[in-house]
């Protein structure tokens, strides 16, 4: 069995007091905020009360100004024609000359006015009657309600018979919506611009939404003088009025028969709308948001995969471990002890390696075969030599001979 | 009023939501927990046979560096000569830039991982390897790196290609997961199988991104020339060392 959210009707002379408790919240309330769809109807519908404007279309044309050609040392815009005043020869018509029409005039038949879809405007309305029910919306929305005992805020409808605006001031008091007015009051100011003198004097906020049920009803007259309160009948519900600005939230104080009438407006979601012909809510497209209880359900944990450990590879800095003691340590373990046995052997003043087991007698056998070679070379050497010599002498010698016996 | 206050206190229930994520979240924290313990413990082990590994290079290094001169002074002592084996690793260093290359010779320097100027790497040496060093003699300067050098390079230049991306090597973590199916978990494993060309070296190798070295302090002496022809390409054997520690 699915549980129904549940609203309670409020007395309307205390507010302490609950008339009707547990009563089920229409369907529109559930169906999905679409910020998208109603953005989108309200800048498009907003301007479904625009009037036409336009500006003269003789505007600066009035003249019989001609451009004087080439050849004179002018600019060749048309010029305006005659003589005996200032104005004549001037620059005329264009968009870039004083006193000249605008580039594209604007025309009355500009398309001030735009269609939207039944389907997305009747969904617009629906989100944004859904997020009158929405605290955090309507806080967000800047109305003060935090005195007020219940969003939505549904009143018997007795408020339909008020027909003094003390009662209808008192009835707001009593239920917390009178911070809300307050507001509106204190921030009404001047408004920046031309406006002000154009029928726009002031800028004033958007109170709370009175919305009712039955024809002839007498509060519309009652609310009406209340600065920043609308009164609104339930099947004339305006996306301007519930999502001012485009901004989902308002809020909203509802009648009970005004309340109770929004199933047969837009129909729940076993059955369609009844008086918008074809209208079904929007449905979401998750049945079950609470993505916290899915993530940790058994049945999901039980497939997910173990989370991934972030393991460095390397350390964010490479130190040189020629230099630094610790990035060696933690590459070669030996090389402390390496280099405190070098230290320790500097300090002992001996050589800085590890001594080496001399075999002398190897030594001493290798020195003397190579002083036994160097003396044998020597000796090879000077034998040479000296050879040489006597060859040379013998040469000369003989030569001398010769030429003695000559 | 305190009994009304009491009732309330027991009445009161905490969501459901909130039951199931405080369970949730509990054992998560104890799973966290427990893996960080073991991860500590895990880590200490590591780090002790990182430590071993390190002694056990140093002796391995000083044992190869000793039997070289021991062999040296033996060969002279008998008055014959000790021929080392030839060098199985070599430093290549780029010392052209980009513009106006050969095909073949930019996509040999590409193979080669020496894409910008002054990059270096570390080549195996063979016939394959030897071959497209000469096609790019002109534009590159190698030689025989020394321990020191190997070891300055990877641990001051060290970059590592992790997925695509280049990773400094700031700790042993990212040598154990690129190359710890190989049997190297730590940096002194990494530059012993580099030093040494071990059986792991080509993925050992290719770990490695190339050094990105600086242009050397004190200048190159004449790029247009060869080294053997008072200038800087080609063969420079061991003099290698000493250009890169000033490019270092």
């Amino acid at each position: 069995m699915t549980s129904v959210p549940l609203v309670s009707v409020f007395s309307a002379d205390d507010s302490t007091k609950v008339t009707a408790k547990h009563i089920p919240l229409p369907a529109v309330f559930q169906t999905p905020i679409r910020p998208d769809i109603v953005s989108f109807v309200h800048t498009n519908i907003a301007k479904n009360r625009r009037q036409a404007h336009a500006v003269n279309p003789q505007a600066g044309m009035q003249h019989s100004a001609e451009s004087w050609g080439t050849g004179r040392a002018v600019a060749r815009i048309p010029r305006v024609s005659g003589s005996g005043t200032h104005r004549s020869g001037q620059a005329a018509f264009g968009n870039q000359c004083r006193k000249g029409r605008m580039s594209l005039p604007i025309k009355v038949w500009r398309r001030w006015h735009r269609r939207v879809n039944i389907k997305q405007k009747r969904h617009a309305a629906a989100s944004a009657v859904a997020a009158t029910g929405i605290v955090p919306l309507v806080l967000a929305r800047g109305h003060r309600i935090s005195q007020v005992p219940q969003i939505p805020l549904v009143v018997e409808d007795k408020i339909e018979s008020y027909e003094k605006t003390t009662d209808a001031l008192n009835f707001l008091k009593r239920f917390g919506a009178f911070e809300d007015v307050q507001k509106v009051v204190s921030t009404k100011v001047v408004r920046a611009g031309i406006s002000k003198q154009r029928g726009k004097k002031y800028r004033v906020r958007k109170g709370p939404l009175v919305v009712y049920f039955n024809e002839n009803a007498k509060l519309l007259k009652a609310f009406r003088n209340v600065p920043g309160v609308e009164v609104v009948n339930v099947t004339r519900l305006n996306l301007l009025q519930l999502a001012p600005g485009g901004q989902l939230g308002r809020f909203v104080i509802w009648t009970q028969s005004a309340f109770a009438h929004l199933d047969k407006l837009f129909g729940t979601y076993r059955y369609a709308s009844v008086l918008k012909d074809g209208y079904q809510l929007l449905r979401p497209l998750l049945t079950n948001p609470d993505l916290a209880r899915i993530i940790n359900s058994n049945q999901v944990q039980e497939k997910v995969q173990p989370a991934k450990t972030t393991t460095v590879l390397h350390e964010v800095q490479k130190k040189n471990p020629l230099r630094n003691t610790k990035a060696m340590d933690r590459l070669n373990p030996y090389a402390r002890k390496q280099r405190a046995a070098a230290i320790a052997a500097i300090k002992a003043n001996t050589k800085g390696t590890k001594k080496i087991k001399k075999n002398k007698a190897l030594k001493k056998a290798s020195r003397a075969a190579f002083n036994k070679v160097s003396a044998a070379l020597n000796d090879a050497t000077n034998a040479a030599v000296q050879e040489e010599q006597d060859i040379k002498v013998k040469y000369f010698s003989v030569q001398k001979g010769a030429a003695q016996a000559e | 009023m305190s009994q009304k206050k009491q009732q309330m206190q027991v009445e009161q229930k905490v969501p459901e939501n909130v039951a199931k994520k405080t369970v949730r979240d509990t054992k998560l924290r104890e799973a966290v927990a427990k893996r960080r313990t073991e991860r500590l413990a895990a880590n200490k082990t590591r780090r002790s046979q990182w430590e071993k590994n390190g002694q056990a290079y140093e002796a391995e290094y000083k044992a190869t560096e000793k039997s070289l001169v021991d062999n040296i002074r033996k060969a002279k002592s008998e008055g014959g000569f000790y021929v080392p084996a030839e060098a199985k690793l070599i430093l290549v260093v780029r010392i052209r830039g980009i513009n106006t290359l050969n095909p073949q010779v930019r996509q040999t320097l590409r193979l080669l991982k020496l894409r910008q100027l002054h990059n270096a790497a570390f080549v195996r040496v063979n016939k394959a390897t030897i071959e497209m060093i000469r096609k790019v003699e002109p534009y590159v300067t190698y030689g025989y790196p020394s321990r020191t050098v190997i070891k300055n390079l990877v641990y001051k230049r060290g970059y590592a290609k992790v997925n695509g991306q280049r990773i400094p090597i700031t700790n042993n973590n990212v040598v154990e997961q690129q190359l710890g199916k190989f049997g190297i978990h730590c940096v002194e494993d990494l530059i012993h199988e580099i030093t040494t060309v071990g059986p792991h070296f080509k993925e050992a190798n290719r770990f490695l991104w190339a050094f990105k070295l600086r242009g050397p302090r004190g200048g190159f002496i004449a790029k247009r020339r060869s080294f053997i022809n008072q200038g800087d390409w080609g063969n420079r054997e061991d003099l290698i060392n000493d250009l890169v520690k000033r490019m270092i």
